[in-house]
């Protein structure tokens, strides 16, 4: 492998394009487990969870980004990853997010008692979005 | 005749200030249709990675397969917040509508006209009243149709002039959750497709249940890169748990799609009705000063004859 060869990592949601860098590595957490691309790796379309993508910039920065699920597609050493919402770590409002995840919680317990199994599993992604963004602002 | 003067002058004045007040209404619509615009070519590229990941997956035929199994799946009675519940065809007993209109009026021919063809559409597929659940965006609509008598399911009012993807997504949320209720058994979504800023198309397209045929038309000129489909790529975990993240993910970005060109055609329309008006009134107040003008010479034109037959007359 080439010494200088790098990847070109894209973050793009509805509301447009919220992170494009190049990188040496991309470390995305998949339903299976975390997994690692590096320049020249094969193709591969792979499903997210809520959780933080981080991105080797430099050997010692990393960028990390708040994404809500969604799906990351990788050819020719640009990886694009697609999801309905996503922020970098300085776009994250710590006080919101507290304030989300307190009203998941509550809605979580609220679906509990009147045993609303759509509701209950609305809520529980919406509670692990706020932690998730929590998590990353206080990085 | 000094009344008439009078009263002439009042209406130049009068519609001056209407001409005044459409004008920075036009110059309002241009400068959000402009903003919009720029906001739906962030989400072309969106929308566009999507649709080359689905169809690739469309042309593994994983979507022929699932959908005989999601039939299978939801026999055994669980109602789960699901993708492949949308790729699976049921017969229709009745028929959803999105329809798409404007909260507010001075938008032209923009809500009759997609009323109007709505009501077509309809006509077409053989809906009545009785078997038609509408789903309303925009207060118009929603009124239109509860009057008369038509099942209004879900109305949204007050969408932002640019709508934003989290508004949206509370109504394609909600959508979702009726067509797997079985409220409606398909779903149509109504609305103006923007073409540029002096004009608008009726657009409609079927998007619940998601089938190969509303994949491969492309429906808003949404160009289908051909890229993808000569890759083989590694799919983690799976193809089938990729397409259940993909498919809701699509779905959405289609209404948000249909609701954003809406709002951009409904933008272009009131920029185009405000600019009308203006226009209009522009040439009411020539005429009206021409007869300001005429009335004003001939009360000069009898005030001389009577000072000259005043003057004769002392002489």
């Amino acid at each position: 492998m080439a010494e200088d060869s790098v990847l070109t990592v894209s973050i793009v949601t509805p509301d447009g394009s919220v992170y494009e860098n190049e990188a040496r590595m991309l470390i995305v957490k998949t339903p299976s487990g975390e997994m690692g691309i590096l320049p020249n790796h094969i193709p591969v379309i792979a499903s997210l969870d809520i959780d933080a993508v981080r991105i080797k910039v430099s050997d010692n920065k990393e960028d990390e980004i708040a994404v809500s699920g969604g799906f990351v597609e990788f050819s020719k050493n640009v990886a694009t990853i697609v999801a309905n919402a996503a922020e970098c770590q300085a776009d994250i409002d710590e006080n919101r997010a507290q304030a989300a995840k307190a009203r998941a919680e509550q809605m979580i317990s609220k679906a509990k008692e009147t045993n609303n199994t759509n509701e209950l599993k609305r809520s529980e992604i919406a509670l692990r979005r706020a932690i998730n963004r929590i998590k990353i602002s206080k990085h | 005749m000094g009344a008439s003067l009078m009263e002439v002058k009042r209406r130049i004045v009068s519609t001056k200030k209407t001409g005044q007040i459409t004008g920075a209404m036009q110059v309002v619509s241009t400068a959000k249709l402009s903003q919009i615009q720029r906001h739906t070519q962030s989400y072309q590229i969106y929308a566009s990675k999507i649709r080359s990941v689905i169809t690739h997956l469309a042309q593994s035929h994983l979507l022929d397969a699932k959908a005989g199994n999601a039939k299978q799946s939801s026999e055994d009675g669980s109602s789960k917040f699901s993708g492949f519940d949308m790729l699976q065809k049921r017969p229709v007993k009745k028929s959803g509508y999105l329809i798409i209109t404007s909260d507010r009026g001075l938008v032209g021919s923009y809500n009759s006209n997609v009323i109007k063809q709505s009501l077509d559409l309809m006509k077409q597929n053989g809906c009545t009243v009785d078997n038609t659940v509408i789903i309303a965006v925009g207060g118009t609509g929603a009124d239109f149709f509860k009057n008369r008598g038509y099942d209004v399911a879900y109305e949204h009012r007050g969408v932002s002039d640019i709508p934003t993807f989290i508004e949206v997504r509370e109504i394609v949320r909600s959508m979702v959750t009726m067509y797997n209720s079985e409220v409606y058994d398909e779903l149509f979504v109504c609305y103006n497709h923007f073409v540029n800023s002096l004009q608008s198309d009726f657009h409609s397209e079927q998007m619940l249940p998601i089938s190969e045929v509303n994949l491969d038309t492309d429906s808003e000129g949404i160009e289908v890169p051909n890229a993808m489909g000569n890759e083989d790529y590694d799919m983690e975990p799976s193809g089938y748990a990729i397409l259940e993240v993909v498919l809701p993910q699509f779905a959405e970005s289609l209404v948000y799609g249909a609701i954003l060109d809406a709002k951009t055609a409904e933008h272009a329309s009131s920029s185009t009705a405000m600019k009308s008006a203006t226009d209009n009134a522009k040439d009411i107040i020539s005429s009206l000063e021409l007869t300001y003008n005429r009335a004003r010479q001939s009360a000069i034109t009898t005030e001389i004859t009577e000072i000259t037959g005043a003057t004769a007359a002392l002489e």
